[in-house]
């Protein structure tokens, strides 16, 4: 965790009932969204676990919008 | 690219049996052609591998040239080689099996344990499932290279074998294919007796699929021989034959086996064979790939290296780059561009003599069968070429076949008619570096032998009209034409899509009339205003002014929207226009130019897409007139100085060099102070080079005050019409500091740069400061500092235009096939989400204003 922490975006650990509602609104199975590895700084902060997903509130200078991550074995 | 229907692929190798089995002949004559220039049985290009001659006919399959697709051969080789592509994978067998046993140097339990590791790769679902992991489904899960790396780091240690408890010499490959056994060559056959004995399941960890592929394969026993049709040979003016490259190799190789057979059968001694089948090694090697790594090339008599296999495919001028992702294309067209300020940014001008050679399919149906007809029947000009019938058959119009072709004309017919004024073709100049390097235009069939554009779309196409060409293409099918119409035309392009300003404004001459039109108390007697608007089409007169002239801007406002209301801000104060008159200020380059472009892009948020293209044709057409009315000539007039200017620059040209001799100074004495992170040599040189490059800006100030308002290159270079100020300043007052690599220059000759000055001189003279301007002339020590900036210069410029290419090439490859989806998301082809809202804002500048709009709703 090398990064000053006001510069990385809030992480948190998405629940099953809205990973469902996710895959359906994208249309797409878990795989197909942006991967992070398990060994992230930040996934390991949440001890997040290989095929939960991920979700990153990004406050650009342009805009808020969330991203997702989902998280792989690395 | 999405790829439909197919399952999977797989690659093996394939092994000798399979090579004699689909082998039509086996070779044994290293030649092509006996005297007779017929083709010898059994060599090279024996009838039996496909025909190319026309006359001859294929003796495998009866065809003939044409309809012959060749045969493969082979040749046995008398001694086996290694394959030079798959030599590395060899040393990892051998490094990760016995040497006596030629079992994987792992215990049955020390698998499993692999399998331990293996496991954590598998995921959620599959881990309810027994722990003990078959080997065949491990393999699998991971990916070869994964199960490689492992065994091989885990047993290039071992020393001892686990299963007969032999010890393990060290091995050692030097490339491309020499593998040794303690220090000692082994030979090709003893590596593939090895490899033949490592048992089936073993190889399965190494992710080999046993029942397509043995290792042993991986050294060549038969070597497979392509047909004729993959390596024609070429009939020269002389009647001489002249051969493939591929040929020529394969024939060398056949010429060294037959020599090595004929050493062992004559009981030659060892060291002469093993010579010999070292260099069928290298011809083999050679000819998959010419340019191995650690061996020398080989070479055409001409010393011209030959182009094996590798060197087929490979790179930018290989097959899959150049003849499968590079297609040529028909209906397309190629000439000098020029510019046309009476064509609008909408419209092409095409010679006649394209014209008449690109066609548009007209698709025949029962309402537009009269016209299809009037095209049909007519002889010159806009006629008919073809005729496509449903079944595909193309017939060619002709003064004989006409009538018969008007006969049976009917629906369902494709006419191929020249192309006329008003067809939409695809205008592009390359680099093509964004989308707006191809548009679509509206042909217009002009006189002359160049294709012309209206000058302001030569800046999105980064053209000018030295001699630039430009490529044309005419979409065929009506998807591609409605397509085109309803993107790709130029006035839907008008705005950016990196900054959602105008791209598409006017320029140089235009400019500077538009400048000196709307600047004030700018008066016109009524010949010069009529003609003006007559250009642009208005047939009225504005408003007349108090002295019975009419004034530019009241001239310019006839070209205005006549609701238009605009407040904004130019170079020199604010510009009003109220109803469409313009009231205050002057049109330049915030307005109309490449900086801002307010007027323009008001005119495309209010007006349309349309109303942009008309008045850009207008605005152009209007400021030449005034440009030329007005004149507006540089000469070397503007460049001259009067005497006290001279003596003023002599002055700035002193001080500053004084000021610098005197950090000098301080230097020297010690006195001078380090700045933060730097030593003292590169404090001084910082202070020095900064106060030297302040001569250029004092020069400029006192350039500035001697002006007058009659010198047209200043006016010019401040509207930013043409040039600018420092070159003004270089031409007139002083070149001053050059640089290289942002210092002043100091390579060359030990302690300076050219011999001419003293050793360690740090004055501002020997470092590259230049008091001379273009106008005086450079002194020749002047000269060479100048040189040396500017190959400088052009360097820098070079490389970065080629990393920039590269890097284009790389992001275009890489995001090709991303789109924007309905939810504003980006996906790849396959739907995989890449971004959840396009840039993280969603925004489409050129939609900026549409978006704002719909938010205030």
């Amino acid at each position: 965790m090398a990064a000053p922490r006001e510069l990385i975006p809030e992480h948190e650990l998405v629940s099953e009932s809205e990973v469902k509602k996710l895959v359906k609104d994208y249309n797409i199975p878990l795989e197909k969204f942006p991967k992070m590895v398990a060994s992230d700084p930040q996934a390991k902060k949440l001890n997040a676990q290989p095929g939960q997903l991920v979700k990153i509130k990004r406050h650009d200078p342009t805009g808020k919008y969330t991203y997702y991550r989902y998280v792989v074995q690395g | 690219m999405q790829a439909e229907g197919i399952d999977h692929i797989k690659f093996t190798t394939i092994s000798p049996d399979t090579i004699r089995k689909l082998s039509v002949a086996k070779l044994i004559v290293p030649d092509t052609y006996n005297e007779d220039g017929y083709p010898i049985d059994g060599g090279l290009v024996d009838q039996r591998l496909g025909v190319i001659d026309p006359g001859l006919k294929c003796k495998t399959c009866g065809g003939r040239a044409k309809t012959c697709p060749g045969h493969f051969g082979h040749i046995e080789l008398v001694r086996s080689v290694i394959h030079p592509e798959f030599a590395k994978t060899i040393y990892l067998l051998l490094q990760s099996t016995c040497s006596t046993c030629h079992r994987l140097l792992l215990t049955e339990s020390q698998v499993k344990d692999i399998g331990a590791v293996v496991k954590t790769f598998v995921t959620a679902e599959e881990e309810t499932e027994p722990t003990t992991v078959d080997i065949t489904t491990l393999t699998s899960t991971i990916s070869e290279q994964d199960s490689k790396m492992l065994l091989v780091k885990k047993l290039k240690s071992v020393k001892k074998c686990p299963h007969c408890e032999a010890a393990q010499p060290k091995l050692k490959l030097e490339r491309p294919t020499f593998f040794y056994v303690n220090g000692n060559k082994i030979k090709p056959d003893e590596i593939r007796d090895w490899l033949s004995k490592i048992p089936d399941n073993d190889l399965r960890l190494y992710g080999i699929d046993p029942t397509a592929t043995r290792p042993e394969w991986f050294v060549l026993t038969t070597l497979l021989v392509p047909p004729v049709n993959v390596r024609p040979s070429i009939t020269l003016e002389s009647g001489e034959r002249s051969e493939d490259d591929l040929t020529h190799k394969l024939v060398d190789i056949m010429r060294i086996n037959q020599r090595l057979e004929q050493d062992i059968d004559a009981g030659a001694p060892q060291i002469i064979i093993d010579d010999l089948w070292e260099l069928l090694q290298y011809q083999v090697t050679t000819y998959f790939n010419n340019e191995t790594p650690g061996i020398p090339v080989a070479r055409h008599r001409s010393t011209r290296p030959l182009k094996t296999l590798a060197q087929r495919l490979k790179g930018k001028e290989g097959r899959l780059r150049y003849n499968l992702s590079g297609k040529r294309v028909n209906f397309s067209a190629r000439t000098v561009i020029s510019s046309d300020a009476s064509l609008t940014i909408d419209q092409v001008g095409i010679p006649r003599r394209i014209a008449e050679n690109l066609t548009l399919p007209i698709y025949v149906t029962l309402w537009n069968i009269d016209e299809a007809k009037k095209y049909l029947e007519s002889k010159e000009y806009p006629s008919v070429i073809n005729v496509i019938l449903p079944g595909g058959i193309r017939k060619r119009v002709t003064d004989v076949t006409r009538d018969e072709l008007l006969k049976e004309l009917k629906p369902g017919q494709i006419l191929e008619r020249q192309l006329i004024d008003g067809d939409l073709a695809l205008f592009n100049r390359q680099p093509t570096l964004h989308r707006i390097s191809i548009m679509a235009h509206t042909v217009k069939v002009l006189p002359g032998r160049t294709m012309r554009l209206h000058v302001s779309v030569a800046y999105p196409y980064n053209a000018d009209f030295d001699g630039d060409e430009m490529n044309l293409h005419v979409p065929q099918s009506l998807e591609a034409q409605a397509e085109s119409r309803y993107l790709m035309q130029p006035h839907d392009q008008v705005l950016s899509p990196r900054d959602g300003r105008p791209i598409m404004f006017i320029e140089a001459d235009e400019l500077i009339g538009s400048y000196e039109l709307t600047k004030e108390d700018k008066y016109f007697s009524k010949d010069d205003a009529c003609r003006m608007l007559a250009a642009v089409g208005v047939y009225e007169l504005p408003k007349a002014g108090k002295n019975g002239k009419y004034s530019g801007r009241s001239i310019f406002s006839m070209i205005l929207p006549k609701d238009l209301n605009l407040e904004a801000k130019s170079s020199d104060g604010k510009v009003v226009i109220k109803n469409g008159e313009l009231i205050e200020g002057i049109v330049d380059e915030k307005l109309v130019g490449m900086s801002g472009g307010a007027l323009i892009l008001k005119i495309f948020e209010n007006y349309g897409a349309k109303a942009t293209r008309d008045f850009l044709l207008n605005i152009t057409k209007l400021a030449l007139m005034a440009a030329a009315a007005m004149g507006m000539t540089v000469s070397v007039k503007d460049y001259y100085n009067p005497d006290a200017l001279n003596v003023e620059r002599a002055k700035i040209a002193d001080d500053v060099a004084r000021k610098a001799e005197s950090i000098l100074e301080s230097y020297k004495q010690g006195k001078l102070e380090r700045l933060p992170g730097y030593t003292r040599k590169e404090t001084l040189e910082l202070l020095v080079m900064a106060q030297l490059e302040e001569a250029r800006r004092i020069a400029e100030a006192a350039l500035k005050k001697n002006v007058t308002v009659e010198n047209k290159a200043y006016l010019v270079a401040k509207t930013r019409a043409r040039g600018n100020i420092l070159n003004f300043v270089q031409i007139s007052m002083l070149l001053g500091q050059q640089s290289i690599r942002g210092r002043r220059p100091s390579r060359g000759f030990a302690g300076r740069v050219i011999p001419y000055f003293k050793k360690n001189d740090k004055s501002p003279g020997a470092k590259g400061f230049i008091r001379s301007s273009f106008f005086d002339g450079l002194l020749p020590k002047e000269f060479y500092m100048h040189a040396m900036g500017s190959r400088d210069s052009a360097m820098t410029k070079s490389l970065v235009t080629a990393v920039g290419g590269y890097l284009q090439r790389r992001l275009i490859n890489a995001m090709q096939d991303f789109y924007v989806g309905k939810d504003l998301s980006v996906r790849d082809a396959s739907g995989a989400l890449v971004q959840t809202l396009y840039g993280g804002d969603g925004v489409d500048p050129t939609k900026e204003k549409m978006a704002q709009e719909q938010k205030a709703k």
